[in-house]
């Protein structure tokens, strides 16, 4: 039930302990990691997007170069002068010379029709007035394709550009090497994951993308982004759960392409996803730490409370012990003083008869010897009980007062042995063992020889008593010094008190012992001779494990005290 | 021998008037008093040899009588009768000139003895105390009449 209790206590204040630690620690790392976390989701987003927006720009500017480098070249020339395969050829060779980023050179007339080449390929004299690129840049006088096949079979896209002379509208068209404009967007990377490509307004590859799609198929991914008319954005999408990647797009100037830049989620937000692993397992850790901690000072606190709660049991006990004796031993003198009085007066009433009788004895003593006998031997029958109950008296006023004391220095260990050897042969007879743990270092005290060895002949014989007809019985004598006191126990593994007895010991009259066996003042008598040395005398015993008295003595003179 | 003056001082009546019967028996002139006040004033009018004083008695408590008598009348010896045998008091009327303590209940012969021993040191007292009068005259007969 105390027990019970006491875990109850420990576990309360483990639960306290911990609180706090607990939740500040979760609440720091918490904020940390959420201010951290949006820090970080945003500069790997404004990086994405800064990356996006970069690489817009430098396509941009490379188509902005080739268109520029196509209207100067058609300013320069008539379609007639143009229309001659050496210049058109000398143009492009001039061209290739920097940079090999135009395939070929066409002009083309009006009604579509190819009437100059310079390239690898051979495709003069084709007509082209029916293909998407011809009709759209004969609407808008410019215009950037798509990748697309044609006549040649290989991805390419071109660009084109309107000329008007004075009489006649011609167009020149210039191939574009998609390897080297391939090259522009796909050495991007960024981290693991990290890249860019180009798509058109459909989702269709116009550049090659590393992590699988090549050009001119449509981006597989294409359904989780909507491009829509938006001009730039950045979000993220995916089909598994917390979208898979991060994206950021920035529209292309000059045609209907995206630049797409991409990362993975679990790569872009990497040293994100490592500083909280880090803070869970430091919370875990640290709270680890902290509940061993807990655990220990708790039920340290708990055992602590225990012991202390079951000292002030025993003090209790004690105190009601010596609240009773104390109550009892002012009863007992106040009872032993009124009952002397009257048996006095018996005594003297007693002493009359006798000498009565002994006048009227030669009157009577020839009829009636027989009965003046037994007159006689009543009157001292009624002497012996008189002197019997002025004994029990006396008993009850020795418990109650000290009887004068002869203090004189004396060695304990000197005097225990003493009184042992008093026993001793008792003891041997009941096949008991006297062991005797006696500290030799202990100084001499101011004590009572005789008084003392009243109470230890008393505790010795009590202990005798209770181990009678006991096989392994044992006494044992333990003497020791505790700062101004010496301590002595005497212990046996006798039959022991029941603990409703305990209370009871000291008192007056009490008695376990068989009626005529015992006055009930041996022990009493014990504790009072102790409270008047100035001593203490306690005792715990448990039923049928043995018993302990416990005494202690100061070492300077006792302060004599009157009562108990 | 002559008889002893005996002086009784206790509560109890009955005890009183048997341990005066008894003692009157054994040659002693037995007087009785209930309390320490009629003690006082039996003192007063007659020569007594030894008190049997109780200790503890309603009104004057037997510690204060012994003081009265040692102070008026130092010659009487007083025996303390006492039920209850804390040493403060025993030591206490011993102090003050009790000749000896007895603790009740007490046998009447223990009690005439103790009577005998107290009447003899007073006899004794007495007889130092003329003798050293006898001593005083013989050795300057003439104060005799300068200071009774």
């Amino acid at each position: 039930m105390d027990n019970m209790n006491f875990k109850k206590v420990g576990r309360m204040i483990l639960i306290r302990v911990l609180l706090a630690p607990t939740v500040i620690l979760i609440l720091v790392s918490g904020t940390l990691v959420y201010y951290f976390s949006s820090y970080s989701r945003n500069q790997v987003k404004n990086e994405l997007i800064r990356i996006a927006a970069d690489h817009r720009c430098l396509i941009d500017q490379f188509f902005e170069e080739k268109i520029s480098d196509l209207k100067f070249i058609s300013s320069l020339y008539t379609i007639d002068e143009i229309s001659k395969t050496t210049i058109l050829t000398d143009i492009f060779q001039k061209l290739q010379k920097d940079s090999k980023v135009f395939i070929d050179f066409g002009v083309f007339d009006d009604k579509g029709n190819h009437l100059a080449y310079a390239g690898p390929y051979n495709l003069k004299g084709k007509n082209y007035s029916q293909t998407e690129w011809f009709k759209a840049v004969k609407n808008k006088g410019l215009y950037i394709s798509d990748e697309f096949l044609g006549y040649r079979n290989i991805p390419h896209f071109i660009i084109a550009v309107q000329k008007n002379d004075d009489v006649r509208t011609w167009y020149l068209r210039a191939t574009i090497d998609t390897f080297s404009f391939n090259n522009l967007v796909e050495r991007i990377r960024i981290r693991k994951t990290g890249e860019a490509y180009i798509v058109n307004k459909n989702g269709i590859f116009q550049t090659r993308r590393r992590s699988g799609g090549n050009i001119m198929e449509l981006d597989p991914d294409y359904g989780d982004y909507q491009i829509g008319d938006k001009k730039k954005a950045s979000f993220t999408a995916g089909k598994k759960i917390s979208e898979k990647y991060l994206y950021a797009m920035e529209s292309l100037k000059h045609t209907k392409w995206v630049m797409m830049v991409r990362q993975e989620m679990f790569d872009a937000y990497a040293p994100l996803i490592l500083s909280a692993i880090v803070s869970v397992m430091i919370i875990l850790g640290g709270g680890t730490i902290v509940v061993i901690m807990g655990y220990v000072l708790a039920s340290g606190m708990a055992e602590r409370l225990n012991i202390m709660n079951m000292e002030k049991r025993q003090m209790k006990t004690q105190l009601i012990i010596a609240g009773k004796l104390a109550e009892v031993g002012e009863m007992s003198t106040g009872i032993a003083h009124e009952i002397n009085n009257p048996l006095q007066v018996m005594k003297s009433e007693v002493t009359m008869i006798r000498e009565i009788v002994s006048n009227i004895e030669h009157l009577v003593k020839k009829q009636e010897s027989e009965n003046l006998d037994m007159l006689k031997d009543s009157v001292d029958q009624i002497f012996i009980q008189i002197d019997r109950c002025g004994k029990i008296t006396q008993g009850l006023l020795n418990f109650a007062r000290k009887t004068e004391s002869t203090i004189k220095p004396l060695l304990l260990q000197e005097l225990l042995p003493k009184i042992i050897g008093m026993v001793e042969q008792r003891a041997r007879v009941e096949n008991i063992r006297i062991i005797q743990e006696i500290d030799q270092d202990i100084p001499e005290i101011m004590n009572d020889p005789n008084q003392l060895q009243q109470v230890f002949l008393n505790l010795l014989n009590n202990a005798i008593y209770a181990l009678k007809g006991k096989s392994a019985g044992e006494i044992r004598i333990h003497i020791n010094q505790q700062g101004s006191d010496v301590i002595i126990s005497v212990a046996d593994n006798g039959c022991g008190f029941a603990s409703k007895n305990i209370e009871k010991a000291f008192l007056p009259f009490f008695t376990t012992k068989p009626v005529g066996e015992g006055t009930g003042l041996g022990l009493s008598n014990a504790y009072g001779i102790i409270k008047g040395l100035g001593g203490d005398m306690t005792l715990s015993s448990e039923l049928n494990a043995g018993t302990v008295f416990t005494i202690r003595l100061p070492i300077e003179t006792p302060t004599y005290k009157n009562n108990i | 021998m002559a008889t002893t003056q005996l002086l009784i001082v206790d509560d109890e009546e009955r005890f009183l008037k048997t341990t005066k019967f008894l003692l009157e028996n054994k040659k002693c002139g037995v007087f009785t008093a209930i309390n320490g006040l009629s003690a006082m004033e039996i003192l007063k009018n007659k020569r007594m040899d030894v008190v049997i004083l109780d200790v503890k008695m309603p009104g004057l408590d037997g510690v204060e009588v012994l003081r009265r008598i040692k102070k008026k009348h130092p010659l009487v010896e007083v025996i303390m009768l006492t039920g209850h045998s804390t040493t403060e008091s025993a030591i206490e009327g011993l102090k003050l000139g009790a000749f000896d303590y007895l603790i009740k209940p007490c046998d009447i012969p223990i009690l005439l003895e103790k009577v005998k021993e107290a009447h003899d040191k007073k006899l004794a007292m007495e007889e130092k105390i003329r003798q050293v009068k006898i001593d005083k005259i013989i050795s300057h007969p003439l104060e005799v009449f300068e200071k009774d």
